[in-house]
């Protein structure tokens, strides 16, 4: 199987440098190849558990967290918002 | 005896009897991690005043005569993949290296509802995405019983820290085999729980429909008191199952009369070392001859367990990690100019080797024309496993398998080669893709005296079974052996 790295480095924002593409490229060609062993199968593929039906919470508001503790975390911070490259001119 | 080599329950006994006090068990837990630690290099971040406040806090509740619960005062080590309130949570990745939860995970929660001492966070592969904690942004863990060895992993910090009495009991987590495999390479006793038996809130994803957070002790007991502190439904998680708990740890007693064990044949085959199959059998001669019946069984599928486990494991993993951006938290890159370039030069710098392969991976598995092919075909080969595992339970009540197929491996001996690594978890993905509970505990050594474990592997929400089992076996053979010897200024003995 043929794998186009670049490509999926660019979908998953990765950058990967001119050194790295042709290792990352052997190592995801082997691991396929590997991961490729699947018997044929028939049916469905659902998600869901039906003996464990996941149930929400209320939808009700509730203050866990402060905003300044939550931002404490952000790389860089404004007026109470994070701040990020200019997107729109 | 120094108080860091007994066992919680024993640590427990005395702490409420007053012959010891939490402090005193927190300064003999603290100074092993110095004189061991620079070697094992099992902690990544310690709090050593926090950790003596804790347990003075315990001291003063119990002089003013408050009952406390078995885990008050007891050192629990924590893998740094679950949220710690104000305490450093890395997931041994560079792209969290500088950040502080403002909330605690519920197992936290949970934990600190029962006065437990945290010492610190715990060495782990990067994001839990490894077999050997050798992915780790800062440190690499050495195996206690031979320092020139890999713990495991991913949970390598937290098998390491308990086997070297660095930590009485640790918390982990087991997405593909993380808590068995290490517990089994390190010598100790490794439980993951069923799926959803734990709140995963404020564990750091990687697979959601895998992961589970689970214990590590020297002994079943302890494996056991840590669960039973730990487990419970949580309306912070959605999967947690919404069902009563019972305490397994006083149910504990030895007995497997009239037990039925099936052995399936496909764990025992190729690329298993003899030794290791052979110091399973004997503990098996050992349960039979204590009572319990043996029965050799089938489970086709297994062997296409490792498949279906990188598509499904990978997939998931590639969309929880695309919040890692360099916007709300964690690692931002300094060298971007649009928001193009800062995403893809944070990720880029902030994971690692094996992260991205499988960011790489499970991007591809999901990416347009390829998903039938390789998820969707997963997850039916998933539910095909899970049928299959349902059926043998009608036949028995649990089954015994080796937890890996070697013992621990060389520090760098497989680090360069994935597939090598991922064949390290052959024995234990099936269970987390059925999301059953399974425990490790050790059952000999081979010839260069490196411990081997075996994996007993039950029907969903058979915790109590499973550890009664393992309790069984513990007994049956005296106990298991005592700590290794470090080299440190004092020795185990």
């Amino acid at each position: 199987m043929n794998i186009d790295v670049r490509h999926i480095a660019k979908l998953s924002r990765l950058h990967l440098n001119e050194k790295e593409i042709p290792k990352f490229t052997e190592e995801m060609e082997k691991i396929l190849a590997m991961v490729e062993q699947l018997p044929p199968i028939e049916g469905e593929g659902t998600l869901l558990d039906p003996d464990h039906p996941m149930e929400l919470r209320e939808d009700k508001a509730e203050t866990l967290y402060r905003r300044d503790e939550l931002l404490a975390n952000a790389p860089e911070v404004e007026a109470g918002c994070v701040v990020v490259p200019k997107v729109v001119d | 005896m120094e108080l860091y080599e007994y066992s919680a329950a024993k640590l427990s006994a005395m702490m409420e009897q007053g012959e010891i006090s939490a402090r005193e068990l927190c300064e003999s837990v603290l100074n092993r991690i110095e004189t061991t630690d620079r070697e094992v290099r099992a902690y990544l971040t310690l709090q050593k005043e926090e950790a003596l406040k804790q347990a003075d806090e315990v001291d003063k509740l119990r002089r003013s005569g408050e009952a406390l619960p078995p885990l008050a005062g007891i050192p629990v080590g924590i893998k740094d993949n679950i949220c710690t309130k104000g305490l450093r949570t890395t997931c041994a990745s560079r792209m969290l290296h500088n950040f502080v939860p403002p909330y605690d995970a519920t197992v936290i929660k949970k934990l600190r509802a029962q006065y437990a001492v945290i010492p610190g966070k715990l060495n782990m592969d990067e994001f839990a995405m490894g077999s050997s904690t050798e992915t780790s942004y800062f440190q690499k863990t050495a195996n206690p019983h031979d320092l020139t060895r890999i713990p495991g992993g991913s949970s390598g910090g937290s098998a390491a820290a308990v086997a070297a009495g660095s930590a009485v009991v640790a918390l982990g987590s087991d997405t593909g085999g993380s808590i068995r495999q290490p517990a089994s390479l390190c010598g100790v006793v490794g439980l993951k729980p069923t799926y959803g038996a734990v709140s995963r809130f404020g564990l750091v994803a990687f697979a959601s429909s895998l992961d589970q957070i689970g214990s590590f002790g020297r002994t079943v007991e302890d494996a056991a008191l840590l669960y039973d502190a730990v487990c419970g439904p949580d309306p912070m998680d959605a999967t947690s199952v919404r069902r009563d708990v019972t305490p397994i740890t006083p149910q504990l007693h030895p007995s497997v009369k009239g037990l039925k064990i099936g052995l399936p044949h496909e764990y025992f085959e190729e690329g298993v070392e003899e030794s290791t199959k052979n110091a399973v059998m004997n503990a098996a001669a050992e349960l039979e001859k204590a009572g319990a019946e043996l029965i050799p069984l089938s489970l086709p599928s297994t062997g296409y367990g490792l498949s279906a486990y990188y598509i499904i494991a990978s997939a998931e993993a590639s969309s929880n990690l695309a919040r890692f951006d360099g916007v709300k938290y964690g690692y931002r890159t300094e060298h971007f100019e649009t928001l193009e370039q800062m995403y893809e030069n944070t990720r880029s710098e902030g994971f690692g080797d094996e992260v991205k392969r499988r960011i790489l991976l499970g991007t591809f598995v999901l990416s347009s024309g390829y998903y039938d092919a390789y998820y969707k075909r997963a997850k039916m080969l998933q539910q095909q496993m899970t049928r299959e595992f349902v059926s043998v339970f009608e036949q028995c009540d649990l089954l015994l398998t080796p937890t890996t197929p070697y013992t621990a491996f060389k520090l760098g001996e497989r680090i360069d080669d994935p597939l090598m690594m991922y064949r390290c978890d052959v024995c234990t993905v099936p269970v987390n893709i059925a999301g059953l509970p399974a425990v490790s505990l050790p059952c000999g050594r081979d010839d260069m005296g490196l411990p081997i474990g075996m994996q007993l592997i039950g029907p969903h929400f058979s915790e109590a079974r499973l550890l009664n089992t393992a309790y069984s076996y513990e007994k049956l053979i005296g106990g298991f052996p005592p700590m290794p010897r470090l080299s440190g200024k004092e020795g185990a003995k």
